[in-house]
């Protein structure tokens, strides 16, 4: 366990250093989300007619989009981790540690979900000035529901990630992800039964009902918050094996390494 | 340290080309404390083995043991005693600092920062990098980068190395300052090293043994030492002023140990291999014959870049 935390330690502690040193391009990025977003707001009802993304008000946008970013990095955490140290020739490196792969990836994905909280939180603060809209912040009720929403987008992150080992090279698929994730995020759950088997839907519908339709966890019911995770457990799961399967047949490829 | 037996890979055929067969069931050990060279032409199976070594590759058949745990049973815990430098300076993160990339390596390797920083410490001095300590790799020469991608491997404290063309596009000063820094760390820690190299220099500074791989077979495994008596041929390369006369050159064509490496009006030079006494008589003979002037008579050096070259050509045989 000791040696599990010295590696969780260890990429908290690259992430932190890169996010200071190259801490202009970390602002810069942000800048150019909230124009995003200042964009979609300009833009608001022909987004909602287009792609009834938040359902039918200022404050489901918000959430809409901010949850959607905070699923794009966690998916590519995992993808873009697995590409760019394949690329940078680091991976096979990673692949040598005393944890296994998987717990590094774990833990790359652990570090990375904390410098995204922050930088969502701080999106998610502009957003709420800028359009001067309210949402109800009940972090209790809203940290397990993120949580089990993401595990959703990390499973297709593991699932791109190894079908990037075997195809190499499929960038210009892998962006169309990010459009998929917004219909993850539209996708009316709450409403349509099918639809909560679906990567992060459920979970975004259940979001929704505590940031605007003001509910807490105890309203939303365990049960539900059980049927999010499970669900959650299956896509990360499922994307696992997904991973394992092209890991193995890069392995046999001899190109694990190779970008 | 290190056992192989019977390991083969072949790789499939993609789309619809022929399956390639890049290593064709071998077997060596490596004993603990060794630094064996691991040699061959491109496409030899050179790199496929070291990867398959660090449970990279999958092999089709055969067994890998470190320090007696099975490889490709029990990946993990055999890849505790290993560690590895396979693409160069592209082994570290260029946005890292050298002694950043040191201690996260160090992590992911299970050893925590602050119990390693007089590793650190000493890994920087060694490599001439410790005046470089917080600077970025990515604005390290690519000697420096080389060097620090070996620290890195070492630091770990694995008991076997593997290095995979570590002096690769090196100039000749920061080549040779490698080779005198494994020896040492080899000779001081007593680390398994398995190298490949085409720098046959590496090779005769630094190797005990070495394997030499063919078209995925070992062609050779013996010691350094033993190879170059194996292969002791004296070759004489004799200088003679001026051209030849066709009656000359006509009987030097006639000898297989005989050849002119150069023919100008000016000068004439011819290696001759010395098999037995006889044959340098007999070119000295020729040379008189048509009053050719001598103007020296030199003993090449044999090095282990013949010795290599004739392996894969496949003789003498026994090697």
């Amino acid at each position: 366990m000791r040696k599990k935390l010295l590696l969780l330690q260890a990429f908290f502690k690259k992430e932190f250093i890169l996010f200071r040193r190259y801490f202009h391009n970390s602002i810069g990025g942000m800048i150019t989300l909230y124009i995003i977003f200042l964009l979609m707001v300009g833009g608001f009802q022909g987004m909602r007619a287009l792609t009834g993304l938040g359902g039918d008000t200022l404050e489901g946008l918000v959430v809409g989009y901010v949850l959607w970013l905070f699923m794009l990095t966690t998916y590519q955490d995992v993808w873009y981790t697995l590409r760019s140290e394949a690329q940078e020739g680091t991976l096979e490196q990673l692949y040598m540690s005393a944890h296994g792969f998987g717990w590094v990836i774990g833990a790359k994905v652990a570090a990375g979900f904390f410098t995204n909280l922050i930088m969502v939180a701080v999106l998610l603060a502009a957003a709420l000035l800028t359009t001067g809209v309210t949402v109800n912040l009940d972090l209790l009720s809203l940290l397990p529901l993120v949580i089990g929403t993401l595990l959703g987008s990390a499973g297709i992150g593991f699932a791109i990630g190894g079908i990037t080992l075997v195809l190499k090279r499929i960038d210009s698929y892998t962006q169309m992800v990010q459009f998929l994730l917004i219909a993850l995020v539209a996708a009316p759950a709450g409403r349509v039964v099918w639809m909560r088997f679906l990567p992060c839907s459920y979970g975004s519908a259940l979001i929704n009902r505590v940031m605007v339709g003001g509910q807490n966890l105890t309203q939303i019911g365990l049960g539900n918050v059980a049927a999010l995770f499970l669900v959650g457990l299956g896509h990360l799961l499922a994307g696992y094996a997904v991973y394992k399967a092209c890991e193995r047949k890069a392995m046999i490829q001899g190109t694990l390494g190779h970008y | 340290m290190i056992k192989v037996e019977s390991l083969e890979k072949i790789y499939p055929g993609r789309k619809g080309q022929a399956a390639v067969k890049a290593v064709d069931r071998i077997s060596f050990e490596v004993q603990e404390g060794e630094l064996l060279g691991f040699l061959g032409p491109n496409g030899a199976g050179k790199t496929t083995t070291v990867k398959m070594l660090c449970g990279l590759i999958r092999p089709n058949s055969g067994r890998i043991f470190i320090n007696g745990i099975d490889l490709i049973q029990r990946r993990i815990a055999a890849l505790q005693e290993v560690s590895a430098v396979l693409e160069g300076n592209r082994n570290i993160y260029w946005r890292l600092t050298a002694q950043e990339n040191l201690e996260f390596f160090a992590a992911i390797r299970g050893l925590k920062p602050s119990g390693i920083s007089s590793d650190i410490d000493y890994y920087l001095e060694l490599f001439n990098l410790t005046e470089k300590r917080n600077v970025e790799a990515r604005k390290l020469s690519r000697g420096m980068q080389q060097k620090l991608a070996i620290a890195v491997a070492l630091i770990s404290q694995s008991k076997v190395v593997l290095l995979d063309e570590p002096t690769l596009g090196l100039d000749v000063q920061a080549s040779y300052e490698i080779r005198q820094l494994l020896k040492g760390n080899v000779k001081e820690q007593g680390r398994t090293v398995i190298l490949t190299t085409h720098d046959m220099n590496v090779v005769q500074d630094t190797c005990q043994r070495v394997i030499i791989v063919n078209e995925g077979r070992i062609a050779a495994n013996d010691s350094v030492d033993n190879l170059m008596d194996l292969f002791k041929v004296k070759v004489y390369r004799i200088n003679v002023q001026g051209g030849l006369t066709a009656e000359q050159r006509e009987a030097l064509l006639g000898m297989e140990e005989a050849v002119i490496e150069e023919e100008t009006s000016a000068r004439t030079s011819i290696s001759v291999r010395l098999e037995e006494s006889q044959v340098l008589y007999r070119v000295i003979g020729i040379l008189e014959s048509g009053q050719s002037l001598i103007e020296s008579i030199d003993q090449e050096q044999n090095n282990f870049e013949r010795v290599f070259l004739q392996i894969l050509e496949g003789g003498p045989q026994g090697a």
